[in-house]
């Protein structure tokens, strides 16, 4: 390169690189930072180099490539310049495609972007909006350059402000310009950069030796804007430190940056050999007598480092740690002279500053907050990367309009700024704009522009642990409240996450944590308490479940949760006790275990609407475990070997009485455990059958007669009273009960009241309720249903029925399946449609039920919502339906769908069954003085299921509305221990512990090759009868698991249970005796 | 330098930090890594005192914090005040042995403990490394690694041929000093023979104590004055 010695010469260089005409080739641009090279960028880039030569295509088609351009989602990507099309997530054997496509001027539509969720394919970058939402004043260049040639980066126009400067090198405008353009510190204090270099430019007497330092210690988790920035683009840091030479006069710089960014080491070592050979670093540069030279110390490592005064004893070749300030390094820094320390974004800033003038610059962002902002986004969230915006600009634009939103179907809880010294922002909260003073109001920081999000997967006191544990890790120990102060809290808060927290250690954290804040030296310890403080002031009831109830909603902290399935089964089954045994082949063991928690077994094997599955670990990045399929076939064994059909019949020890009315899963659970205690129970039915939702709700098809029977049979052996035909209000009031010498009551009537439309003309023939149906249906009762049926709803219930009324005819006589009969019946499948108003996303029902049904042949329409009701001769003709779209979320976080103007059209219907909601029916329960929720439930105690009614309890759906039947069965086996305790005269109140399993399975011994086909094995599935052969019957749709397939499913388990401290030491204990037998 | 402190006006030499003002003026200010003869260091916190008026408050450390013009000084303030105490509670339960810890705790009212001891008997508060570096000349001992590891010891903790057995670093350090049993030897806090009234003025003056006595309030004079 050309050594430049005269400002004039620098000038005719730049003019000369400016005019040279741009080439008309087709230009790949290749996004090659530390992201991208980790994507695997590497094996493109050579794909590419290898098809231009091997084609030849030098003068048709050229190679840039870049740092990071911030799309770290879509890795490795492609954009075809001039067409700007981008290709993302790239692999080897696309490379040749997209290349023909380039050099013909084509565009390969399939290959190109697809937003996540809608799937619109986008044609340019710039429609883009990830990219559309942006404002990359500073990011934005990275695509334009490659970074290790400055002849493009003096082409993007580089080195313009250098050149203003150079020419006439007037300090005091260069530090007004910058104080004018109100440019704030970018690591994240947010002290006005003109301030403190007018500060070092007074400091010392005019010939002291001066010091300019470039803050590159990025340290935060998840935070990478920094390496970019000296990966993508290190001549603008260079220019940006120049102009800060020149404006303070100092004579040699640094830039400090860590060890584990060697690519941004490598760029900013050649960009700063290339600015030295050019004469623009270095002596008397450009012949105006001004020395300035930078070089590059590497750091190790310690996220104290980042801090001012550690970072100048780190260079000095000193412990890091800091110094307390006073005296500040712009009056006393690097070797006892005034140094003046800035972050890399904020040198990155200075070019644009200077070159188009404050003015122009202040055009950007908010009165005291100017300029742009580079962010990290990441966590869960849709498009993880880089992105740039106003200062000013909402969380909520970063996170939906450019972040896209969560990456899974779980909402957004919160945001974490500012990394571990910044704070959590919750969702709430996401319409503050993102400036230096809000943040800090809302108790997080800018910091130096880390975003992690966070969804409801995530537990808020883990996240806070994590961040502690970050830091007294890093603290460097020399104040005593930074290093024992996050001691302190990182212990209390594992205590709190491992279900040993106490009540008061809330108040102790209150305590501590603000005297961390206030007293301890430097930046690092006054932060520290941030994580931890902003999760207190917004999750303070995450802590409070910690402690008390042991209970982490997330699901996250493993020594309260042990595994996730046991943890979330609201009935405690020990689900991977099970799952072991069955992959041991021990399937008696196995179906001990599932009825020591759950009386209703085989029924809840079917119906269960399994919460296990959707934590299960396994599932994340693989498929769940068949937790309940695998239930359901160990039941299953039991029942074909007739093992465990009744319980002990325990003797009635206890003297009381207790009475339950109704005889639904959740008031038989509790008689079950109730007689299982010794108490005298006695069950009141108002219907002839027994089983409440389970017979009259769930077809049969789905829960055969003979299984309900078994399981209720088993619950009426621990000695059971059921009195059927028996209806409270009408033949009994709960006074009379008491007289009788019950001294306490159950209430489990459940919620069997089809909510009705609120629409024109609903009560006429021809309109059923859902329940009225399903249940008369379900119990053979006569009950007309027509040849064209419409079904409104996208509940269980809804699905049940449509599919109910398929199979309608042929319940009533024997089941027979001929040609013959199905060609005579009324309804055919295609002429029953249900009509919901969201989509298949949203839609209640069981997944495995849509699906059944559509495969039966049944409609569905979707986003579709009824508006009149059509009749002739008082009888049902048709309905009218509107269409609907999905609008803005609602508070549930549901997207509210609102209706679509004009859209009406009318079907024409013999039957219309309304399922849209139940409701209880508490007509009888009136007059009993009890308390109800404007939703016509029972008023509980959640934690007790007491009622305001001494001595009277109520649950399942008659207190929670519709529901599922194992949180029926859970609330029933809950009430079953308060009334225990209200009877024995004990304080009533629920007991909170740590899951545990009662005992630990011993891990499978497997080879290696077993295991590796365990990792890539999927979940089996459920051998179902054919459509043909049970749609017009009641025979069960599930088959159930062969016992090859449950036991290689069972195998798959990766036993979470044995992670926990208890399950190490179980381990630990099978070393010992296995070498203890190994010696012997 | 004309600078107010606890109410009393004073022109203290440029040089001068607000600790060894407040000496001067005999307002005590509790102390674990500060000395005379060595450097100051600022590590332990305990000597932080409150600077600025109205909402613009805040903390620092009287040992490093040089005396400036106008500038207003608290030395004990209720956030002065608690905040000491939280970092005498966190320095005790790490070393309860020491016997200049607990005679500390005993002054300054401290009577719990809510964290659980470490029984480690260092407080890294620096002291032997200074002294050992600024006044042996030797340098021998150092830190090494940090936050939760942070350790004093000679380089790669093998004995070291700098280290003269001068024993300035035993004679310094306020942590390996024998305790004195009192009352409840084998609890965090001991018997606390030295512990006498709490310091009540807090309560009566709020923010604006300054006790002429240099007392912190144990005479419990100003409380009867105030009841008066």
């Amino acid at each position: 390169m050309k050594h430049i010695s005269t400002v004039e010469g620098f000038t005719d260089f730049r003019k000369l690189i400016l005019d040279h005409p741009e080439d008309n080739k087709v230009c790949l641009v290749l996004c090659a930072g530390t992201g991208g090279l980790a994507s695997g960028s590497n094996d493109i880039m050579r794909i590419i180099k290898r098809e231009i030569i091997e084609h030849n295509l030098h003068d048709k088609l050229t190679l840039r490539i870049t740092g990071c351009l911030g799309f770290c989602e879509m890795d490795p990507f492609i954009i075809v310049e001039p067409g700007n099309n981008l290709y993302p997530k790239l692999k080897m054997e696309d490379v040749p495609k997209i290349i023909d496509a380039a050099v013909k001027g084509k565009v390969i539509e399939e290959m190109l972007y697809k937003e996540p969720g809608t799937l619109k394919t986008f044609k340019t970058q710039q429609d883009i909006h990830f990219f559309k939402n942006q404002t990359r004043t500073i990011l934005g260049k990275n695509q334009y350059l490659d970074p290790i040639r400055i002849y493009n980066y003096i082409k993007q126009d580089g080195y313009t402000a250098f050149e203003k400067v150079i020419s006439n090198p007037d300090f005091e405008w260069i530090i007004n310009e910058i104080k004018q353009s109100e440019l704030r510190g970018r690591g994240g204090g947010g002290f006005p950069t003109g301030i403190k270099w007018e500060i070092a430019r007074k400091s010392g007497n005019g010939e002291t030796k001066k010091f300019i330092i470039c803050n590159a210690d990025e340290g935060d988790p998840g935070a990478y804007m920094d390496r970019s920035l000296l990966e993508g683009n290190p001549h603008s840091i260079i220019e940006g430190l120049i102009i800060g030479g020149i404006a303070i006069g100092a004579t040699q710089a640094y830039i400090y940056v860590r060890s584990e960014y060697p690519l941004a080491i490598k760029h900013t070592t050649i960009a700063l050999r290339q600015a030295q050979d050019l004469g623009i670093l270095g002596k008397n540069i450009l012949g105006t007598n001004i020395d300035f030279d930078i070089d590059i110390v590497r750091g190790a490592g310690a996220f104290v480092c980042g801090e001012e005064t550690a970072l100048i004893k780190s260079i000095e070749g000193k412990m890091g740690q800091p110094a307390q300030r006073p005296p500040y390094p712009v009056n006393k820094g690097l070797w006892g002279f005034p140094t003046c320390i800035n972050n890399v974004e904020t040198f990155a800033n200075i070019p644009v500053i200077i070159s188009k003038g404050a003015e122009e610059y202040t055009k950007v962002g908010v009165p005291g907050n100017r300029g742009t902002k580079i962010f990290s986004l990441v966590g869960k969230i849709k498009n993880t990367g880089l992105v740039e915006v106003p200062l000013g600009t909402t969380i909520k634009k970063v996170v939906y309009d450019i972040g896209g939103g969560p990456s899974g179907e779980k909402k957004i809880k919160a945001i974490q700024t500012g990394g571990p010294s910044g704070g959590c922002i919750p969702e709430k909260m996401f319409d503050i704009p993102i400036d230096y003073e809000s943040l800090n109001k809302a108790g997080s920081i800018m910091g130096s522009g880390g975003m992690i999000v966070m969804d409801e997967d995530t537990c808020m006191v883990d996240i806070a642990k994590y961040f502690t544990n970050f830091l007294q890790e890093e603290s460097c120990g020399k104040c005593s409240t930074c290093r024992e102060g996050t001691q302190r809290m990182n212990e209390i808060l594992t205590n709190i996450t491992e279900g040993k927290g106490k009540e008061e250690d809330i108040a102790l954290l209150e305590e501590l944590g603000p005297v961390i804040k206030d007293a301890s030296m430097c930046g690092l310890g006054q932060t520290a308490a941030n994580p931890l403080l902003a999760t207190l002031r917004y999750f303070k009831d995450e802590y409070i479940d910690h402690i008390l109830k042991k209970k982490c909603t997330a699901g996250v902290c493993k020594e309260i949760i042990s595994s996730p399935c046991q943890y979330t089964c609201p009935i405690d089954t020990e689900v991977p006790v099970y799952v072991a045994l069955i992959a041991n082949t021990k399937y008696e063991e196995a179906l001990k275990i599932i009825k020591k928690d759950n009386p209703f077994a085989s029924v809840l094997a079917r119906v269960c609407h399994h919460p296990c599955e959707l934590k299960c670990k396994a599932g994340e990045g693989g498929d769940a475990i068949a937790i309940g399929d695998l239930k359901r076939f160990v039941t299953d064994y039991g029942l074909k070997n007739k093992l465990h059909t009744k319980t002990k019949h325990v003797q009635k020890i206890k003297g009381s009485k207790v009475a339950i009315i109704g005889s639904g899963p959740s008031g038989l659970t509790c008689g079950f455990y109730l007689a299982q205690k010794g108490y005298e129970v006695t069950v009141f039915e108002k219907e002839s059958e027994i089983g409440g939702m389970l017979t009259l709700g769930i077809p049969e098809y789905r829960l055969p007669r003979n299984i309900l029977e078994y399981d209720i049979n088993y619950v009426k052996s621990s000695g059971l009273d059921i009195k059927t035909n028996f209806a409270l209000g009408k033949d009994f009031t709960l006074n009379d009960l008491r007289d009788q010498g019950y001294k306490a009551i159950y209430i489990a009537t459940g919620a069997h009241q089809s909510l009705k439309l609120d629409i024109p003309g609903e009560d006429i023939e021809g309109v059923l309720p859902g329940m009225k149906a399903l249940s008369s249906l379900n119990l053979g009762k006569n009950i007309e249903i027509g040849k064209k049926v419409g079904i409104i709803g996208g509940g269980n219930t809804a699905v049940d029925a449509a599919r109910r009324v398929l199979r309608a005819e042929i319940s009533e006589s024997v089941a027979m399946i001929d040609t013959a009969r199905s060609a005579l019946r009324t309804t055919k499948p295609e002429e029953i449609t249900i009509f919901y108003r969201r989509t298949m996303t949203e839609i209640p029902a069981y997944k495995e039920e849509v699906e059944g049904s559509l495969d039966e042949g049944i409609k569905i329409e979707f986003l579709t919502a009824p508006k009149k009701i059509i009749s002739e001769k008082g009888k049902l003709k048709a309905c009218e339906f509107i269409r609907m779209k999905m609008g803005e979320l609602d508070e549930s976080g549901r997207r509210r769908p609102v209706p679509v103007e004009g859209s009406e059209f009318t079907v024409e219907l013999d039957t219309l069954i309304v399922s849209i909601s139940e409701s209880p029916d508490i007509s009888f329960l009136k007059k009993e003085g009890l308390e109800f929720s404007k939703w016509n439930t029972i008023i509980v105690d959640p934690e007790t299921f007491q009622t305001t009614k001494q001595g009277v309890f109520a649950g399942g759906d008659l207190v929670t509305g519709p529901n599922t039947v194992v949180d029926a069965v859970a609330a029933g086996k809950i009430t079953a221990l308060s009334i225990d305790q209200y009877l024995s005269g004990k304080e009533v109140k629920r007991e909170y512990k740590i899951t545990r399993p009662s005992k630990y399975i011993e891990p499978l011994e497997l080879s290696e090759e077993e295991t590796d086909e365990l990792m890539l094995a999927k979940r089996p599935v459920m051998p179902c009868l054919s459509p043909d052969k049970r749609k017009y019957n009641l025979l069960e749709v599930e088959q159930g698991f062969t016992e090859k397939q449950a036991i290689k499913e069972a195998q798959r388990c990766l036993r979470c249970e044995l992670e926990t401290q208890d399950g190490k030491e179980f381990i630990e204990k099978l070393k010992e005796k296995s070498q203890e037998k190994q010696e012997a | 330098m004309n600078l107010t402190i606890d109410g009393i006006p004073f022109d203290a030499p440029e040089s001068w930090t607000i600790l060894e003002t407040a000496r001067f003026l005999g307002l005590e200010i509790p102390t674990l890594c500060y000395h005379e003869g060595l450097s100051a260091w600022g590590g332990c916190r305990l000597c932080i005192v409150e600077i600025g008026t109205g909402d613009r408050t805040k903390l620092v450390t009287s040992c490093t914090y040089p005396v400036e013009e106008g500038l207003v000084v608290h030395t004990a303030t209720k956030r002065v005040i608690s905040a000491r105490k939280m970092i005498l509670e966190l320095l005790i339960s790490q070393c309860p042995t020491s016997k200049v810890l607990q005679d500390l705790a005993a002054k300054m009212g401290l009577n719990q403990v809510r964290f659980s001891p470490k029984w480690e008997n260092c407080i890294y508060c620096g002291l032997c490394v200074r002294i050992c570096e600024e006044q042996m000349m030797a340098s021998a001992i150092g830190f090494a690694n940090r936050g939760n590891e942070l350790k004093i010891h000679t380089p790669f903790d093998k004995t070291s041929d700098e280290c003269r057995r001068c024993g300035g670093c035993m004679y310094i350090c306020p942590a390996c000093t024998t305790r004195c049993e009192g009352t409840n030897p084998e609890n965090v806090l001991c018997g606390r023979c030295e512990n006498t009234l709490q310091p009540t003025c807090l309560e009566v003056y709020e923010n604006n104590y300054h006790c002429w006595m240099g007392l912190k309030g144990e005479c419990g004079t100003c409380v009867t004055e105030n009841n008066k």
